[in-house]
């Protein structure tokens, strides 16, 4: 149902709205509706850059409470309304746009903290809490999430839950998904439930997992239990630059099968290094492929750690050691690479080919890509990192980037040129192996690929949507569903 | 229009999240609206079709900006979007579209005098505002600390240093009353001016550059100046916790003085402990963090005035923060704060001011 502005059955719904969560939490002002018209994918931006209206909801809702989240979830099912949820709108996959009007559930209200257990070393809070925030909050009693993504001061916990979302020390503690213990989630109809209280038991199948990567469409997670761990002793990073890419990742996939366990592993490509690196970084580190890792811990076993990795880069790969003090500059860095002046920005137009795979596939995606993104769009930089490492493999983050003057002005043929790129970027990917993606989602940029991804088991997907949401309300249009 | 000025700063932060997590008023209010990314991408919207700068929701929500400038401190760049609101709203007042509540309050402070009375001509002038006045604890301990440093000075009241004006978008006016505002400071032959509201210091140090006004005096922040005196305090100011000024602070780069306070009058904090992004030690820290502003809207500088509900949650955000509510004594240099905290809230409110004198 659309519901027009000057129809009664506005005021009708914004009155239950208002019931459900407070009138002073429903809006329905212009500022409210456009500021939740733009996430961080590119399209809407683009189109606003342009000067051309993006869809807007018809309310936005801040419920207190899963009791009011379930309310509002109910009224949309009376009218047939979709519900968005939206957390901190820092997706970059359109995930949380209001794409068919309709509800923006905002979940940012629900912030509190509910208990740090330091027995246990969990944290249960409430989802619409910015991960800066409950980072802060854990800090002061001497822990840490370990979840230091680069969008911490502007996404919501659940917004990451959502997605999938990982940071910076991912290849030690995990993505989020290893750090949750469990979940309260109130369902399309209406329904609060819990999952199980521990992730790992043999109870049937994973209602936890199900949830997670469920991007909004198959109800609003409103409570987590998250893992904590004490702040450690040691942190300590080094770097090397090696003559090529092949020779770094031959190093870093070495690393990595040594199990010596580093919290962090990244590694750019010989353009990246040459440009961004050197651009944050604010000096020449060389020419060739830079890698950085670190470990943390106890001192001793950092040290050890440490020590056995030096031995890979140096004596098995030839890598040219930079010392502790060229991984530090990444660490103090590794939030100003996304920064306005470090980061790309319109006019220019870019996109993040984010792709997982195994060892065996990544070389051959990053290279399957790079040639088919060059080949057809000769005007595209490709440049490519692999920031998240797995005992197995690793994540690609690619970037294609057009300069401002070789993007059409044209509003439509900027997103046809957008779109193509992605279209040949991600068909090359998945043909090759590659699985898209580890952990910026799928949203509304990526759900025409899932019937590629899945093949015949997108079916299945389909059928646990059409049961949890009979009235399909729950974030329409989103991951292909 | 004035924000065209601000074109570069419009386009680096109408699509930049990194400072959302200090948006005080988002905060809050929870809207995405109150936010440095959706308020420049309105402005941008309106760069583009200027017939939005009308539009009642546009004005009402740059209206709602606490002009904290915590995100122009914390950007790696410092990209101004402070700057862009300030222009915008520059941009309503000129086009005759002030709201009612902002143009009814530059009307009500236009019809008092700019110029300050001072008590006669003195090297030392100690300036109090309308925050200052309303805090007879703060001009009384400033009176004490003068006295024991044997100190002479004059008291100026009353009178506008125009930053109200300025930041409700009333340019010209703004740098006619500092204009005269200063010159009653010159004419009682002021050598130094000593300032208890960090927007009184804002306006002395940076709006007289800014509208080209001399001020042959030397503007100091109250914390400057009793650092200055190099006073003995017999007594420990024991376990506080440090709220930073908007104006001190982010405006003014100025963590200093009230640090180095702290620490004379032997203040201690148990929350110190270090964050990943600014990877230093940071004593006498409130809450969780020293980005956030934990003001009630110090900034813009009538906040309180015109939105005295998002104030109210702004103090109750920060009461919500303090770890022992019975106990704990939180310190600001800021009177408008602690006038705004001791209106909403329970919590033990000290100015740098009180508690220094209270440990003579
Ligand atoms: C500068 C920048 C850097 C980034 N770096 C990283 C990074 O290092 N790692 C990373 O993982 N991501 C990163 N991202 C992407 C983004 O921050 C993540 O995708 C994040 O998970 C989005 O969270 P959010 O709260 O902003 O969610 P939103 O954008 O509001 O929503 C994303 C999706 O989740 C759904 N959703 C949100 N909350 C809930 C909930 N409570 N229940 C159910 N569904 C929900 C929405 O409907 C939508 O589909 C970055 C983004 C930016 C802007
Ligand atoms: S001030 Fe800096 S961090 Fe904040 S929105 Fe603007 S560019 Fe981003």
């Amino acid at each position: 149902m659309f519901v027009s502005k000057d129809s009664y059955m506005f005021e009708m719904i914004r009155t239950e709205l208002a019931d459900a969560v407070g009138s002073e939490y429903v809006g329905t002002g212009d500022s409210d509706k456009f500021g939740h018209s733009i996430d961080y994918y590119w399209i809407p931006e683009m189109w606003h850059d342009r000067g051309m209206p993006t869809p807007k909801p018809d309310f936005v809702v801040h419920p207190g409470s899963a009791e009011e989240v379930a309310k509002v979830v109910k009224i949309a099912n009376q009218y047939k309304i979709p519900v968005v949820t939206w957390g901190g709108g820092s997706g970059s996959q359109g995930g949380a746009l209001p794409i068919a009007g309709g509800i923006i559930l905002d979940t940012k209200r629900m912030n509190k903290i509910l208990d740090i257990d330091e027995q246990s070393l969990t944290v249960t809070a409430e989802t619409g809490i910015i991960a800066r925030h409950l980072e802060w909050a854990v800090n002061k009693k001497g822990y840490s999430t370990m979840h230091l993504p680069a969008s911490i001061s502007c996404a919501t916990i659940g917004g990451f839950l959502a997605h999938r979302g990982t940071g910076v020390l991912s290849t030690k503690w995990g993505k989020i998904e290893d750090m949750v213990m469990s979940l309260e989630v109130v369902t399309p109809t209406g329904e609060i439930i819990k999952t199980l209280p521990v992730p790992r038991h043999a109870s049937g199948p994973d209602l936890t997992m199900m949830f997670l990567g469920s991007e909004g469409t198959l109800g609003v997670i409103t409570k987590v239990t998250l893992k904590i761990h004490p702040k450690p002793a040691a942190r300590e990073f080094r770097a090397y630059l090696f003559k090529d890419f092949h020779t770094a990742m031959s190093a870093g996939a070495d690393l990595m099968r040594s199990r010596l366990e580093p919290c962090a592993v990244r590694l750019y490509d010989e353009t990246e290094t040459l440009t961004h690196v050197k651009k944050v970084f604010g000096i020449d580190i060389g020419s060739g492929a830079y890698l950085v890792f670190g470990f943390d811990g106890e001192k001793d076993i950092v040290e050890l750690q440490m020590k056995h990795a030096r031995k890979i880069m140096e004596e098995k790969y030839n890598g040219t050691d930079l010392g502790s003090k060229g991984g530090d500059l990444w660490w103090k860095n590794k939030y100003k690479f996304f920064y306005p002046g470090f980061m790309f920005h319109l006019p220019q137009a870019f996109g993040t080919l984010d792709t997982v795979a195994d060892f065996a596939h990544i070389e051959k995606v990053y290279w399957a890509m790079k040639k088919a993104v060059n080949e057809k769009f000769p005007k595209a930089r490709f440049i490519g990192h692999f920031s998240h490492w797995y005992q197995w493999g690793c994540m690609l983050y690619a970037r294609f980037i057009f300069e401002g003057k070789d993007v059409p002005e044209d509003p439509r043929q900027a997103a046809a040129l957008y779109n193509a790129v992605w279209d040949v970027a991600i068909r090359e990917a998945i043909k090759n192996g590659g699985v898209i993606n580890e952990h910026h989602g799928v949203g509304l940029k990526l759900g025409r690929y899932m019937k590629d991804l899945y093949a015949n088991s997108f079916p299945i997907l389909e059928g646990i949507k059409k049961t949890l949401d009979p009235n399909n309300i729950m974030n329409p249009g989103k991951m292909g569903l | 229009m004035n924000i065209d000025k601000f074109e570069e700063d419009i386009k680096k932060c109408r699509f930049c999240f990194m400072c959302r997590h200090l948006s005080a008023v988002g905060n809050v209010t929870f809207r995405e609206a109150d936010t440095p990314r959706i308020r420049s991408s309105m402005i941008w919207g309106v760069m583009l079709d200027k017939s939005k700068l009308s539009n009642a929701d546009f004005i009402d929500t740059i209206y709602s900006c606490d002009m904290s400038a915590a995100c122009r401190f914390h950007c790696v760049n410092h990209w101004d979007e402070n700057g862009a609101v300030l222009a915008a709203r520059r941009d309503i007042v000129e086009a005759g579209l002030a709201p009612k509540d902002v143009s009814k309050l530059s009307k009500k402070i236009l019809s008092s005098p700019a110029a300050a009375s001072v008590s006669g001509p003195s090297d030392i002038v100690y300036y109090a505002d309308a925050d200052t006045m309303a805090l007879p604890g703060e001009m009384e301990a400033f009176d004490k600390i003068a006295k024991k440093s044997k100190i002479k000075y004059a008291t100026a009241t009353g009178g506008d240093c125009g930053k109200a004006l300025k930041v409700m978008g009333y340019w010209q006016q703004a740098k006619e009353r500092l204009g005269e505002f200063v010159d009653s400071l010159t004419a009682a032959k002021a050598k130094t001016v000593v300032v208890s509201s960090p927007y009184v210091y804002d306006a002395l140090v940076n709006d007289t550059a800014e509208f080209g006004i001399k001020l042959s005096a030397k503007p100091m922040h109250v914390s400057e100046f009793i650092l200055a005196q190099k006073l003995k305090f017999p007594r420990a100011a024991g376990e506080v916790y440090y709220l930073e000024s908007d104006y001190l602070k982010n405006y003014n780069s100025n963590l200093k003085f009230p640090r180095q306070l702290l620490s004379r009058l032997k203040a201690s904090s148990p929350a110190e402990f270090t964050t990943d992004i600014l990877d230093e030690e940071i004593p006498y820290m409130f809450g969780t963090n020293n980005e956030e502003s934990y003001t009630c809207g110090e900034g813009a500088v009538v906040f309180a005035q015109l939105r005295p509900q998002i104030v109210k949650k702004m103090a109750k955000y920060v009461e919500a923060r303090v770890g022992n509510p019975k106990a704990d004594v939180l310190i600001t240099a800021s009177p408008y704060t602690k006038i705004q905290l001791s209106k909403n809230t329970k919590v033990k409110v000290l100015t740098l001011t009180e508690l220094a004198a209270g440990c003579l």
